[in-house]
């Protein structure tokens, strides 16, 4: 099931992504700060921590979770 | 307690290459910011206070660094510790570097936490590159982790608790801009834990007797994150949705699904609200409530099966929409308001968060 989900999400974005081509000049919007990071540092950091230490799910962000005793 | 000098070298390796990358930058003109931010978080038995700063700097023409501080103040009636209420401080404390060289960008990490009982070194390797013309971005990163536990400090009566865990997280990710308003990426961590990885304070209680909690001390970690971004013009509407899925070798199975939509209201306002569904499976060991002792026992509420509900509003404002110009002006405020409604023995949480970053030039 897991592998079916990793294969679905992939073939979905490559078909998406194949004939995607978006010009410098065309990127204002996509450089928008609430396209980009519109959290504050720490606060991504805090959510990640809370949901870690409350779900028996975490990753999804390619940052590292744990690193306290609160299991 | 010291954590063991060759995870200490595994961890610190990759960072002091990068520090040293970094050292060799030509000084320039450059400019940062920094952050004070706090964050809040209660429900029925835990409440966490959580003051913090992060700060963010050019290197040289090519590099950027950030660090953070922080401590966590933790009061805890912890359920499965017999109802006792106890208080807890963590400070952490972390840094990157991250350098550019063409369209590809190399970063290193390093994470220090620390309690009186525990102990957490973090640190790993990222590179990114950009490729057809920058529409596509191809993330790869390799983390370690070492962990240690030990409770010699809390006094002779108490029984002696000690253990140690390492992790090694690897991730990929892809982001592709679609249209000018729209981008979409996936990203996927694995992750494998080896080591003690139950509470060594819990305990559960079966036939009359109190059992101490044991996990496996193995633990391999699948998830898979599909994010869409999209700018709508006419309203200046932001909408972020995101699904994720996990799945784990103690059988946890989750879902994650969430919306964000984020309005411009103004220049320098913007107003967005948050909802994510959390769904999850038991872990295989996994029992409310367990008849005779077994080799696996666990009194850890997040491996059982439950749902919760987030809702969330943020607003973010810079000084210049209440006047303020310069520096000021630039500042930006941000508060976070959220409710977890979840049907578990954690019961209902609320969540705030609430920081002004402030930039310079240097």
């Amino acid at each position: 099931m897991f592998r079916l989900c990793v294969a679905a999400l992939a073939t979905l974005y490559l078909s998406t992504a194949g004939c995607a081509v978006v010009r410098p000049h065309e990127r204002q919007n996509l450089a928008r700060r609430t396209m980009t990071e519109d959290r504050a540092p720490g606060q991504g950091r805090f959510l990640q921590h809370q949901t870690g230490s409350r779900e028996g799910a975490d990753g999804g962000t390619g940052e590292p979770g744990g690193g306290c005793g609160c299991n | 307690m010291q954590l063991s000098a060759r995870r200490a070298v595994l961890v610190l390796v990759p960072a002091v290459a990068l520090a040293a990358l970094g050292a060799g930058a030509a000084p320039a003109r450059a400019d940062g910011e920094v952050t004070l931010a706090g964050a809040y978080y209660k429900e029925r038995a835990t409440r966490v206070m959580q003051p913090m700063l992060d700060a963010r700097f050019d290197v040289g023409e090519a590099g950027v660094a950030t660090g953070h501080m922080l401590v966590d103040a933790i009061t805890s009636a912890s359920i499965g510790v017999g109802g006792e209420e106890f208080a807890e401080k963590r400070v952490e404390g972390g840094a990157t570097y991250t350098h550019e060289i063409d369209l590809y960008k190399i970063g290193g990490l390093v994470r220090y936490s620390t309690e009186p009982d525990y102990k957490s070194l973090f640190g790993g390797l990222r590179l990114q590159a950009e490729l057809f013309d920058r529409n596509l971005t191809v993330t790869a990163a390799a983390m370690l982790g070492s962990d240690d536990f030990d409770n010699s400090g809390a006094g002779p009566t108490a029984p002696r608790r000690e253990g140690a865990l390492d992790t090694v997280l690897g991730s990929i990710g892809l982001a592709q801009l679609l249209t000018p308003n729209v981008v979409a990426s996936v990203t996927y961590d694995v992750s494998q834990l080896d080591g003690e990885q139950a509470n060594l304070y819990r305990f559960v209680i079966t036939a009359g007797m109190q059992v101490d909690e044991k996990h496996p001390r193995s633990r391999t970690r699948h998830a898979v994150a599909g994010t869409v971004k999209w700018f709508v013009p006419a309203s200046a509407t932001t909408v972020i949705a995101t699904y994720r899925r996990y799945q784990d070798d103690w059988e946890i199975d989750a879902h994650t699904p969430e919306l964000r939509v984020l309005q411009d209201v103004g220049d320098g306002t913007v107003f967005a609200t948050r909802y994510r569904y959390h769904r999850q499976d038991a872990a295989f060991f996994f029992q409310d409530d367990y008849a005779m002792p077994q080799e696996l026992i666990s009194e850890d509420e997040k491996l059982s099966a439950f749902s919760s509900h987030t809702l969330g509003a943020q607003l973010e404002m810079l000084g210049s929409v209440i006047g303020f110009t310069g520096t000021l002006g630039e500042t930006r405020g941000q508060i976070v308001i959220e409710y977890v409604d979840q049907n578990n023995r954690f019961g209902n949480a609320l969540v705030a968060h609430a920081s002004l970053t402030v930039p310079f030039s240097y």
